[in-house]
């Protein structure tokens, strides 16, 4: 949505886990037009329960409206609106970059401000893992892309409550 | 002793009461019809997989039970599509069965094989594939609920080939009555005691009544609510026939085609209790100018059919027959003399401005034709002209005796859902009113209406065009015309004796007391050509992107 109020949303679902389910949910958002930004889909500690975190812009009363329709197919188990400070969220970026010398203390003390690790070297290219907010793992990557980053992937956000209160959708067991 | 996966999806039909389906063989689907042979499930074979869907849609939307139709894989699934789809928009209860190629072909691109799943995803409440004979009788179980439970709709169960053919002990299957919830629990919304205070207080309130109040069976609560507390109401098209009441209470229906007054009552209304509608932009045409003063409470047993388009204040989630029973001990009836006098005034100003209702000489024949038929008649409509015509003139006199398709404005609908509507309520006379052009779009079920003696009254309205495409380019598009004749080639009474249907043939604006004499006293099925003038449109009408009250009345207007 190019809307002027358009704000980012995170959207956590408790699903099925079987097959077919993912694509009923990204129908229910692309047939009414709204874009996904990130997704993330994993296995909650009941196998046959999986939680789908996406994010995405939107405008209004969308998050109101898509949480109902959501709610409505019959694999979706439950869904909440994660959008806010309440809620932690984190996602994981791989960075793949070439040392040359001269540079590199710049390259390491970026990696080290911002909390980074390296996963693995050989010869002159150093791969790199960051977690952090969406935020801050786009601010990394802004911070090395001068230094030539060759490969980038990263996860999109998951998302937890701040605060547990007992409520059975956040609870790591919420198909039991 | 054994017993095969076909068996078990017939017998878990007849447990969930299906007496019909309509359908279509193929060699994917052959395990199934063969096994049909024994049981007391009644298979009507259509001519064609939409048929069947709307078969299946006229009988559901006539009895209230589900409809089922049955296709093979590939092109007999697709071919149920456009029905499944005009299920959906109009939330008719319907279980698709589609037969499928074995699991050990799935995704080979093997012959007939489509992935009717996908191409039904977005037009279905629910879908199952069946890959494990054991999830058979759980998946069809969960299909019927699904499909008559909140709001009804199309359930679609894939049946691949091998599965039907499974063999196993018949005690294995004893089992399958496990019922897995399907039925989620909803918010309710606000509470009913703000919507009752809002509606007291109320100077100018007005009903609207969508088509769920005939899907909950809430046509009593309605009338009493109408009655106990003198609230005027409107419905929207889909709403017709729900509410019987007189007594100037009854505004007709809203929007682009609907009627004049109830267009006008409900923008000057203070208060809109909306029961079982999601304000379609037919109901509402620009939204904007609808209903600008009124506050809006809504039930709806859908949650996301709330404020869909119209915003509301007072949401309420719950069955409106149920919803009703607790609201109705809380309205108070008030005097609104001024109001209801503002409204007969506005009644009698407006009902002498269009001689026979807007409709001509379309009409006048239509109602002439309800007067002959017996008072326990079902009409069915197709889309168009024929369509505005019979749902402005006839008098709905039960829930359920006007079937016509709203939401998706499907042509073709009327002839296979008259079919439906005849096999579902067979001691009824069900008439049919039809446009030449959607007549002739699934005009193949004249086979089977012959074939099995199915007395269907059918009316072919012959404009020899596409009347309601006429009328929007005589009056939107200059005049030019285009893609709109039909032509008088096609002589439709030797059509019909050729499918060994008796036929005549009036001109709608002379004498047609005979034509319909013969139609009436016609023991199975006949065909009457009622021949119209082509510029019989139809007015009011609510040009494009504009709002409910900028009705216009003629061409020059």
């Amino acid at each position: 949505m190019n809307s002027k109020d358009a704000q980012e949303y995170t959207i956590s679902l408790l699903v099925n886990n079987q097959p077919g389910v993912l694509s009923r949910i990204t129908g229910v958002l692309g047939s009414r037009g709204y874009n996904i930004t990130s997704l993330c889909v994993a296995p909650t500690t009941d196998p046959a329960v999986s939680r789908i975190t996406l994010t995405g812009g939107a405008d209004g009363d969308f998050t109101e409206k898509i949480k109902k329709q959501l709610d409505k197919l019959v694999d979706v188990i439950a869904v909440e609106d994660y959008t806010g400070p309440g809620f932690v969220q984190r996602e994981l970026m791989l960075i793949g970059l070439r040392l040359s010398g001269e540079r590199d203390r710049d390259i390491l003390r970026i990696i080290d401000l911002f909390g980074g690790r390296i996963v693995s070297m050989n010869g002159d290219y150093l791969l790199l893992e960051v977690t952090g907010t969406k935020e801050q793992t786009q601010a990394v990557l802004g911070q090395l892309e001068p230094f030539g980053v060759e490969v980038m992937n990263r996860t999109g956000p998951i998302a937890v409550p701040r605060f547990f209160n007992g409520n059975k959708f956040a609870s790591s067991t919420p198909g039991g | 002793m054994e017993t095969t996966g076909s068996d078990i999806v017939i017998r878990t039909l007849e447990k969930e009461g299906v007496e019909v389906i309509f359908g279509y063989p193929g060699a994917n689907s052959l395990p199934l019809h063969d096994r049909l042979i024994e049981s007391p499930v009644r298979h009507i074979m259509m001519r064609h997989e939409q048929g069947a869907a709307h078969a299946a849609d006229g009988y559901a939307r006539a009895t209230g039970r589900v409809g089922v139709c049955l296709s093979t894989s590939g092109p007999g699934a697709t071919n149920l599509v456009t029905g499944i789809a005009t299920a959906f928009m109009d939330s008719t209860p319907l279980v698709a069965l589609t037969a499928q190629v074995s699991t050990n072909l799935l995704g080979r691109d093997a012959f007939q094989e489509t992935d009717i799943i996908g191409i039904t995803m977005p037009i279905t409440k629910h879908s199952f594939q069946v890959k494990d004979r054991a999830d058979l009788g759980p998946s069809l179980r969960q299909a019927f609920a699904l499909a008559r439970s909140g709001r009804p709709g199309p359930v679609l169960v894939d049946l691949p080939k091998d599965i039907l053919l499974a063999t196993c002990p018949v005690q294995e299957t004893r089992d399958d009555g496990c019922q897995t919830a399907v039925l989620k629990k909803q918010d309710n919304g606000s509470g009913l005691g703000e919507i009752a205070t809002a509606l007291n207080q109320s100077k100018r309130p007005v009903i609207i009544i969508g088509g769920g109040v005939k899907l909950s069976g809430a046509d009593r609560q309605v009338n009493e609510l109408i009655h106990s507390a003198g609230i005027p109401f409107a419905t929207t098209m889909m709403g017709i026939g729900s509410v019987q009441a007189a007594n100037g209470l009854n505004l007709g229906f809203i929007g682009t085609h609907g009627h004049d007054l109830a267009n006008r009552i409900v923008h000057q209304s203070d208060f809109i209790l909306a029961i079982g509608t999601r304000f379609t932009d037919r109901s509402t045409s620009r939204l904007e100018g609808f209903a600008p003063q009124a506050r809006v409470a809504q039930i709806d047993i859908d949650p996301t059919s709330i404020g869909k388009n119209v915003s509301v204040e007072l949401p309420y989630v719950g069955d409106i027959a149920q919803t009703l029973t607790v609201l109705l001990p809380l309205v108070r009836s008030r005097s609104r003399s001024q109001w209801l006098q503002k409204i007969s005034r506005e009644r009698s100003l407006l009902e002498g401005k269009l001689p026979d209702g807007g409709c001509g000489e379309a009409g006048r024949f239509i109602g002439n034709l309800q007067k002959a038929l017996p008072e326990e008649t079902t009409v069915v409509t197709d889309v168009g002209l024929n369509q505005i015509w019979t749902v402005r003139t006839w008098r709905a006199r039960a829930p359920r005796s006007l079937i016509t398709n709203g939401g998706m404005g499907t042509m073709g609908f009327g002839l296979p859902a008259a079919i439906g509507a005849k096999i579902g309520t067979p001691e009824r006379e069900v008439v049919l009113i039809i446009g030449d052009g959607g007549f002739l779009m699934n005009i193949q079920e004249l086979a089977t209406i012959s074939y099995y003696r199915l007395p269907v009254k059918i009316v072919v309205i012959n404009n020899g065009q596409l009347g309601m495409i006429r009328q929007i380019q005589d009056l939107f598009y200059d005049a030019r015309f285009t893609t709109i004749a039909l032509g008088n080639q096609v002589d439709l009474r030797a059509v019909a004796q050729g499918f060994g249907i008796p036929a005549g043939r009036v001109h709608a604006g002379g004498d047609t007391e005979g034509g319909i004499e013969a139609l009436r006293r016609a023991e199975g099925p006949y065909l009457l050509e009622a021949v119209v003038d082509p510029e019989n449109y139809v007015y009011p009408i609510i040009p494009p992107g504009r709002s409910n009250i900028e009705m216009i009345y003629g061409k020059c207007a």
